[in-house]
């Protein structure tokens, strides 16, 4: 190890004629020309300014981003009358847990929590395996009106789900109805039954299932063909290739679009708002959390000001952001290097 | 535990291939039966002899015509559950809404009813709603300055991140942030908030983009009401600060992909030609980057109209729910639809002639 070193040392010496980098530098300077000169003037002050441009920049768009996080924390633990103190601004004077319990037994929490894990882990392990599926087969098959189709996907991408809210409504009212009515006998179709979620998920139709699609077909046609090929040639057939020798390969991209099917799934509340009468998932609580409060928590008491409700509805913010925001300082890394991996973009 | 799996995956995979070979054989016949037509397995049929001399060479063609429709067949295949997945929740209810669009749709027993009126409902959206033509143009007007600002700045940030500096990890996962949030009710709910308890954005965390002092510095530096459209852009910068950086995350990580593409050997070629920084973004990285400019553009306006909370969007939803008038809804969102296509269309055929395609 030292040798080495003490090489390295006098190789330098020795490639300098003995001079140090600075004695070099200095006698390659005299042979340049003015211009030459000045770009290095100005690059070594650029580079030192530049550092500290950067700093500042990102420390300000940082608490430009983070301002409403800590708005949440700050206002989730303080006792509501401490929003009436005008002294009171980001630190509380009077903390308290109660708001945060008021909260929890309004949202019915831990139930709501489980249907929601329920309904969204699900969901996003069925798109993620149907939207594969169908990825793979417009990246590597040949088949007619192949064009057509995948228009229809770029398609799924560019219309508003609000445009076909209404028709689906109507489809899962009562298209599904005689069978739903023969199972449990409810008269109301599909409609507050998970399935609802699970069925479009299922067949790569769920929450923005277009961009998944698109995400899989550009990251299976960016893997060698030669891999399939020779899958072929000893004898398998394309399931199992695509199981065998796909799927391993595509390890980081099917992270990826599961943890963005997770935090769409989680997010969504419009797609849910239509489908489910009852606030059964996290985001629909939420939404609706002001009612809920009022319903529930001001029934008997008075109802406190708009400036002091505040303080429950941050409680319902944090409480229904934490268990997403806890899965991404953990899996942060996959969201932010998966796109670049996942082959998206070039 | 490891050896454990593979056994497990080695025996469902046995499992996959005689239930292949169960099927392969199926899928030719089919093919042949199609292929010969009704006719000759009857001939088949009747002649036996016949049908045992030649049907060794028969079958040998058959299998080498049939790969590559085979493969199709396999790619059909993989793509079924899709299409009858898309056909049932996408184009049905797409059509349906078409045709909810021309009729006075009411709800009745077992599906949506209602006659056909034509173009009455469109009529009605545009002439008589009261708010509709308002929302639209202010919604309109907000993408148009939005956008620019949400490709400006989200490529910015996306070039700061890509340098190498301490604390890069963090301040990327800071950046990333608002994806995992933004779609949901939070970020309304607590943005709402914010503006309730007075501590606004513009007014709070910073003075100095207090639209007030914007005009103050402008003046100060001697420029008097320019004119009213820069100033209502520098409004907007300022005053939708918060609203822009929490808008870009998804932009940021894709321009960010775009960046790590670049070759190698451009930047030496550059830093070789003794180009500047800002040489060196307008030469390389901004050609390198421009495709995504474009993709990023469409996401943008995309997500920016498809928005549950815009106003347009507000607005329809009200029509659906509360007042339950789906052939008025249905006509708002499609016009809605029709005027965001058209601007995509127009302004990606604009974009794409300056776009730079390295390979093709």
């Amino acid at each position: 190890m030292k040798k080495s070193n003490t090489v390295a040392a006098e190789n330098e010496k020795t490639v300098g004629n003995g001079m140090s980098k600075k004695e070099a530098m200095k006698i390659r300077k005299q042979y340049m020309n003015r211009e030459e000169l000045a770009y290095l003037r100005r690059k070594r002050a650029f580079e030192c300014v530049w550092p500290f441009f950067r700093f500042f920049i990102l420390l300000g768009l940082g608490f430009v981003i983070l301002y409403p996080i800590i708005f949440m924390i700050s206002h989730a633990f303080r006792d509501p009358g401490d929003m009436n103190d005008p002294t009171v601004m980001w630190i509380p004077r009077n903390y308290t847990l109660s708001v945060m319990k008021d909260t929890i037994g309004v949202m019915n929490y831990w139930e709501t929590l489980k249907t929601t894990l329920f309904i969204n882990i699900g969901c996003s392990l069925v798109t993620v395996l149907s939207c594969s599926i169908t990825g793979y087969g417009f990246a590597r098959f040949k088949f007619k009106g192949k064009g057509f189709l995948f228009a229809i996907v770029v398609l799924m991408i560019l219309v508003p789900t609000q445009i076909v809210m209404m028709p689906q409504y109507e489809i899962f009212r009562y298209w599904f109805a005689p069978i739903v009515k023969a199972i449990n006998g409810t008269e109301r179709g599909l409609i507050d039954n998970p399935l609802v979620m699970y069925l479009p998920a299922l067949t790569a139709n769920g929450i923005r299932a277009g961009l998944f699609i698109l995400i899989f077909r550009q990251f299976f046609k960016g893997l060698p063909k030669e891999l399939e090929d020779a899958a072929y040639l000893d004898g398998c057939g394309p399931l199992r290739t695509f199981v065998q020798i796909m799927v391993p390969n595509a390890a980081s991209s099917f992270l990826t679009v599961f943890l963005f099917a997770v935090v769409w799934y989680w997010n969504d509340y419009y797609v849910s708002s239509v489908f489910f009468n009852n606030n059964q998932t996290i985001a629909l609580m939420l939404k609706n959390l002001s009612t809920q409060l009022s319903q529930k928590l001001f029934a008997t008491s008075t109802t406190p000001d708009v400036r002091q409700i505040i303080v429950w509805l941050e409680a319902g913010c944090l409480l229904s952001i934490t268990p997403i925001l806890v899965m991404y300082v953990f899996l942060q890394k996959y969201f932010t290097e998966g796109i670049e991996r996942s082959g998206l973009v070039g | 535990m490891a050896d454990i799996d593979n056994m497990n995956l080695s025996e469902e995979n046995e499992k996959e291939i005689a239930a292949d070979a169960a099927e392969s054989p199926e899928i030719a016949e089919d093919e042949a039966l199609k292929a010969q037509g009704a006719e000759l397995s009857k001939a088949d049929k009747e002649d036996e002899i016949k049908t045992e001399k030649t049907e060794k060479p028969k079958k040998q063609k058959r299998s080498i015509l049939s790969y590559e429709r085979k493969k199709g067949l396999y790619g059909y295949g993989f793509i079924a559950l899709w299409m009858i997945g898309t056909l049932i929740f996408f184009i049905i209810p797409l059509i349906k809404s078409i045709d909810f669009s021309f009729r006075n749709v009411l709800p009745a027993d077992g599906g949506m009813e209602g006659p056909y009126v034509g173009f009455a409902n469109y009529y009605e959206a545009f002439a008589n709603d009261p708010q509709y033509w308002t929302l639209l143009v202010d919604v309109l007007k907000d993408t148009v300055i939005q956008t620019p600002l949400i490709l400006i700045f989200s490529l910015f940030i996306a070039v700061i991140l890509n340098q190498e500096f301490k604390g890069r990890v963090l301040s990327r996962a800071i950046f990333f942030l608002p994806v995992i949030i933004v779609t949901g009710p939070v970020y309304s709910i607590i943005t709402g908030n914010i503006s309730t308890s007075g501590a606004d954005s513009a007014s709070q965390f910073s003075t100095m983009f207090e639209t007030d002092l914007v005009g103050e510095l402008l003046n100060f530096i001697g420029i008097y009401n320019i004119s009213t459209s820069l100033t209502e852009v520098i409004q907007t910068l300022t005053n939708e600060i918060l609203n822009i950086v929490w808008s870009s995350g998804i932009q940021i990580l894709v321009f960010l992909a775009a960046l790590q593409n670049i070759p190698h050997s451009a930047k030496e070629a550059a830093q070789m030609e003794g180009a500047t920084a800002w040489e060196y973004f307008w030469k390389i990285t901004f050609p390198y980057v421009s495709p995504m400019i474009l993709a990023n553009f469409i996401y943008t306006v995309i997500d920016k109209f498809t928005d549950p909370t815009n106003p347009v969007m507000a607005r329809i939803l009200e029509k659906q729910q509360v007042e339950w008038e789906y052939g008025l809804a249905a006509a708002m969102a499609w016009s809605y639809f029709l005027i965001i296509l058209a601007g995509v269309g127009l302004i990606v055929g604009l974009i794409n002639k300056f776009v730079y395609y390295e390979v093709d």
